[in-house]
């Protein structure tokens, strides 16, 4: 009976699976090895980012514990000098779950005995999973969980590197303000965010800021981000009359706004994104030139990949391995593995006051970043100080620097063409 | 229900066995001592997420298994109760515990609200109006910023290690043996159930409303007990979940996957039974835990794919969920003086 | 709010109204000859959509003319599913139904995410990109066509429904098991085929939708429960139920989507949930 060959090749690959998983447990232990954890999202919604993460990061392991010619501090060197140790990431799955990003935290500082953790994407995991770190007394580093309020917990043992929302909302209106000086008409904001923690912690500084810039905000459109049909929203902003809209969305809702919008015919002087969809990797091939003209902040840029030489050897060797250029916030996990093992190598010891110590004289030079930051440096809540937020604009398919305008690598476009004039 | 229901006449129940001293008490041995043999966090980790659920399973047991109205919308009544808790927690500054009685009541008030229309139907239509209610909550914590803090969530203060805090810093096995006194009070409760009117009427009902109507029983009263009942109870293993995980937010806390798992655990343990929903909790979530350890990072879908294959495997081999399995030996040995009276 | 808009917004909801009516007619079929809730639709279609893709990358296959070869392909994978899964559940507590579709669920996403990564992918190549407009009123091509093709696949499934012999045969054997086998029906073969004929209506939806949105293992899940409210509300067994419903469910998000667009899901839930307590049955349902 063909049904019941059928269940036992279920069976057989079930058994075979778990085979394989036990047999991926086990690892030949012989240097000195210092660990640290990382905790990402590697399966479920999220799993994308946590993949592409771990591979970047495999790729700063490998340079710290290799010799590499790259103008980075511990590429030259073999793992970590002071110690004579290399270094182990030991990766976690956060499953974008809180309860299951603390139990992994738990689990790496208690079974694993990581020195330190890096993570966690989602802010809903960095919070439970850093909170356990502080109550263990390990450092725990944030490359891109941006909710503002992270940093202002009063933790002693947690840093981030990426400039929070509020800064890069600040940004946007910096922007808005040079350009109106410029003697460009701005005119009404329109808000379009998804309707989660992200989108409605932007929406709350872009209300704040708009007022305090003189902008006035004339709708606002929050979304469910699992959204099917996005053309009443923007129905609703085109009857709005929006001649600026200021627009947080995930990737999945960035697209499907992008092609509502030229279905509806609708083109606003300004799409100015906050990052997240607009800068993920699927957006320009996934929209081709209906990406155009799209303004964004970002905390890094494609474009860096051509104008800084340290980010194109890097991204180079990314592709090498992995057949494609890094994007969106690859690059901010590979800084914090860099970041982090520079301290834990000054502080000489793994002990956790020690590393804290370290970090907390962390003065990363500028020009060893992949990041088009001044370097790593914190404040007294953690915070990066260095991290700017440039404003990047969708120009023949590529993302380039507009602002600060004495850094744009290419000259702003305002207005957006109509859609009907593009071709 | 002309006659009551007398000790002698009682057939035994299904998976009687596993309430007898010669399962119990080496359980609860285990149980009680497990922290002190298994020191390693995940081991502990995953043993009060084992308990939670079993906890959760089998709030949702007594309305979903002895009532027979399947909910898919148990993640709400779980975050109103964490909710409750740790606003007030935060608001005014009260106990814990009593927010978890407070989330209780708030629960069970909302289950009632949402009964009165849920209640008209039956069967697969109750289960999708569960969903609906579910994403309609939720939308509204979401929207609620005033009330809920949306979608930004809430951050727990962390307070003094205690009993009465509920809520432990550095150790992990004040949180295990709260969550193991509730989950065994619970069964306790749950057994009683059993044997009790009340759980007579609720299987009355399941069987056959029509007929328990006809007998005089009030169906659709019962039917809200039994939700009450559940949703308070699960609001209280929501509040726990707050103490523990110290951070919520809508999205995490009460998504469609956690109504799911809430009835799956007690689904594959054996629904309508005492034992089932920890037999559930204990083989589903170290399964997932074990594997994502053991699978670390390298993870690409393979955890959730054995997962996936473990559930069709079950559901197929063992419909009546690793109860079934219980049964089956049960019946298979009739010199048992309470196994014996098989109908 | 002017004319134009309100105009515009009730086409987007008819519009999307097919779409939904096209991916719930699978479910509902299978529901309508078995009582069964199948939880893995929803995997169905993301299935489907990445055959459409990966033939658009790999052949150039625009993903419209894939959509016999992935209506093939998930209807095969239908009838696996009842020939390995759900003959076996049949009797069982229609709980171990529920949750036998649910686990295959979850085992093909993550089996999606194990072979193509939980990236994002949108078909690059299709002939039915641009907009058409009509006196004021725009919509997309890619819609125009998804929406002929969900009415097409509606109006062949009616006929077949009731003016073959199959069609009736499987009407009788919804109404009951039992009398339909009294009646010499074969109703194994009647279940098996509602699941072929499940799969393969999903399976061409998926095709027809990959050229509107991106495809990733758990796009499925979003258009699923929202595939159930259609289900439930159009009448369990009711092939224009169903396509009446999608255009309703279509209708109200969209609408509510200009009024309150953070409450569009929660208002068609309400609504549904309204509409359910007061007719059971769904709007055509037996």
């Amino acid at each position: 009976m063909s049904g019941r060959y059928g269940l036992f090749v279920m069976v057989l690959l079930l058994a075979a699976a778990l085979v394989a998983t036990a047999c991926a447990g086990q690892k030949a232990e012989e240097k000195k090895i210092v660990k640290v954890g990382v905790i990402y999202p590697m399966t479920g919604d999220l799993a994308a980012v946590g993949n592409d993460h771990k591979a970047i990061m495999e790729l700063a392991q490998e340079i710290i514990n290799g010799e590499y010619d790259l103008n980075i501090p511990l590429a030259k060197t073999r793992g970590l000098p002071n110690l004579k140790a290399e270094l182990q990431l030991v990766f976690g799955d956060s499953q974008g779950k809180p309860e299951i990003a603390r139990s992994e935290a738990e689990r790496l500082i208690n079974e694993e005995k990581v020195v330190a953790l890096l993570g966690a994407y989602a802010s809903s995991s960095t919070a439970p999973a850093s909170q356990v770190a502080e109550r263990y007394g390990i450092p725990f580093m944030t490359p891109e969980s941006t909710r503002a309020d992270l940093t202002e917990r009063g933790f002693k043992w947690f840093f981030r590197n990426i400039p929070y929302d509020r800064m890069a909302v600040e940004s946007q209106f910096k922007f808005l303000a040079a350009v109106r000086d410029k003697g460009i008409n701005v005119g009404n904001l329109g808000l379009l965010y998804e309707n989660s923690l992200w989108g409605q912690g932007a929406a709350q500084e872009q209300r704040g800021l708009a007022a305090k810039y003189g902008f006035t905000i004339v709708v606002e459109v929050a979304y469910p981000k699992e959204i099917t049909d996005v053309t009443s929203e923007v129905l609703k902003l085109k009857a709005a009359k929006v001649d600026t809209v200021l627009s947080t969305n995930y990737i999945n809702d960035a697209i499907l706004f992008m092609k509502a919008f030229k279905e509806q015919d609708f083109t606003p002087g300004a799409i100015i994104g906050l990052e997240g969809g607009m800068v993920a990797k699927e957006f320009i091939p996934s929209l081709g030139k209906d990406a155009g003209y799209v303004l964004t902040t970002a905390t890094w840029s494609p474009a860096l990949i051509e104008t800084k030489p340290i980010v194109g050897k890097i991204n180079a060797m990314y592709k090498e391995k992995h057949g494609k250029n890094i994007s969106a916030y690859q690059p901010h996990a590979f800084t914090a593995v860099m970041v982090m093992a520079d301290a834990i190598n000054r502080a000489g010891s793994t002990e956790p006051e020690a590393i804290l110590k370290a970090l907390k004289a962390t003065d990363y030079p500028g020009e060893s970043l992949i990041m088009p930051w001044k370097g790593v440096k914190y404040d007294e809540k953690g915070q990066n100080i260095y991290g700017d937020v440039p404003i990047l604009q969708i120009l023949d398919g590529k993302y380039e620097v507009v602002f600060p305008f004495e850094l744009a690598s290419k000259q702003l476009v305002w207005p957006a063409p109509p859609w009907s004039e593009r071709k | 229900m002309t006659r009551k229901p007398t000790k002698e006449t009682l057939p035994a129940l299904p998976g009687s066995s596993l309430l007898k001293p010669g399962f119990l008490v080496p359980l609860l041995a285990f149980v009680v001592a497990f922290p002190w043999v298994f020191q390693r966090s995940t081991f502990q980790n995953t043993a009060i997420l084992v308990l939670l659920y079993a906890f959760l399973g089998q709030a949702w047991n007594i309305l979903g298994g002895y009532a027979g109205q399947v909910s898919f919308g148990h993640a709400v009544f779980f975050g109103i109760g964490a909710y409750t808790s740790s606003l007030l927690l935060i608001n005014t500054g009260l106990n814990p515990w009593l927010g978890m009685l407070v989330g209780a009541a708030v629960a069970a008030t909302v289950a009632a609200v949402i009964g009165i229309p849920a209640f008209r139907l039956t069967g697969h239509f109750f289960l999708m109006a569960t969903v609906g209610f579910g994403e309609i909550i939720r939308t509204l914590f979401v929207n609620l910023p005033e009330v809920t803090r949306g979608a930004q969530g809430v951050f727990l203060p962390l307070l003094e290690s205690s009993i009465k805090n509920l809520m432990f810093r550095q150790s992990n096995t004040g949180y295990y043996y709260i969550i193991l006194v509730m989950t065994v009070a619970l069964f306790a409760g749950t057994a009683w159930l059993e044997r009790s009117k009340l759980g007579y009427y609720f299987k009355a009902i399941k069987e056959d409303w029509e007929a328990a109507e006809a007998l005089g029983v009030n169906a659709t009263r019962y039917k809200f007990i039994a939700l009450a009942i559940s949703a308070a109870l699960t609001a209280m293993g929501g509040t726990f979940y707050a103490q523990w995980v110290l951070y919520l937010d809508p999205y995490s806390t009460m998504p469609l996957m956690v109504s799911v798992q809430i009835a799956l655990v007690a689904i594959l343990g054996g629904v309508g039974t005492v034992m089932g929903p920890f037999l559930g909790a204990a083989l589903l979530l170290p399964v997932s835990e074990v594997i994502r350890v053991a699978v670390g990072g390298g993870g690409r879908g393979i955890s959730p794919m054995i997962y996936g294959l473990a559930i069709i495997l079950i559901s197929v081999w063992q419909p009546n969920g690793i109860m079934g399995w219980v049964q089956a030996r049960e019946r298979r040995a009739p010199q048992d003086q309470t196994g014996g009276a098989e109908p | 709010m002017d004319l134009a808009v309100i105009l515009q917004t009730l086409l987007s909801g008819v519009m999307m109204g097919f779409v939904y009516a096209l991916v719930s007619i699978g479910l509902n079929l299978i529901y309508g000859v078995m009582e069964i809730i199948n939880f893995s639709h929803g995997a169905f279609l993301m299935l489907a959509m990445y055959i459409a893709y990966w033939l658009n990358v790999m052949a150039g296959t625009d993903p419209v003319l894939a959509a016999p070869a992935s209506g093939l392909a998930i209807g095969l994978l239908g009838a696996l599913t009842y020939k390995l899964i759900i003959k076996r559940v049949m009797k069982a507590p229609a709980l171990a139904q529920v949750f036998s579709t649910f686990g295959l669920l979850v085992f093909l996403e993550a089996l999606a995410h194990f072979l193509w990564t939980a990236d994002y992918r949108t078909v690059e190549k299709t002939a039915f990109s641009g907009v058409v407009s009509l006196f004021g009123l725009r919509v997309g091509l890619a819609k125009l066509v998804v929406a002929a093709c969900a009415i097409l696949t509606t109006a062949v499934l009616f006929w077949f429904y009731n003016r073959t012999k199959t069609g009736k045969a499987l009407q009788a054997t919804a109404i009951s098991h039992r009398a339909a086998k009294l009646m010499g029906i074969d109703t194994d073969r009647m279940f098996l085929i509602s699941w072929i004929l499940g799969g393969a209506t999903v399976g061409m939806a998926g095709a027809f939708l990959a050229s509107l949105y991106n495809i990733f293992p758990t796009i499925g899940t979003t258009f699923v429960l929202l595939a159930f409210a259609v289900v439930v509300l159009g009448g369990f067994g009711s092939i224009t139920g169903t396509l009446y419903a999608g255009l309703i469910i279509g209708l109200i998000e969209n609408v509510a989507g200009i009024f309150a667009p953070a409450f569009k899901y929660a208002v068609v839930y309400a609504l549904f949930i309204g509409v359910i307590v007061f007719r059971p049955k769904g709007l055509l349902g037996r």
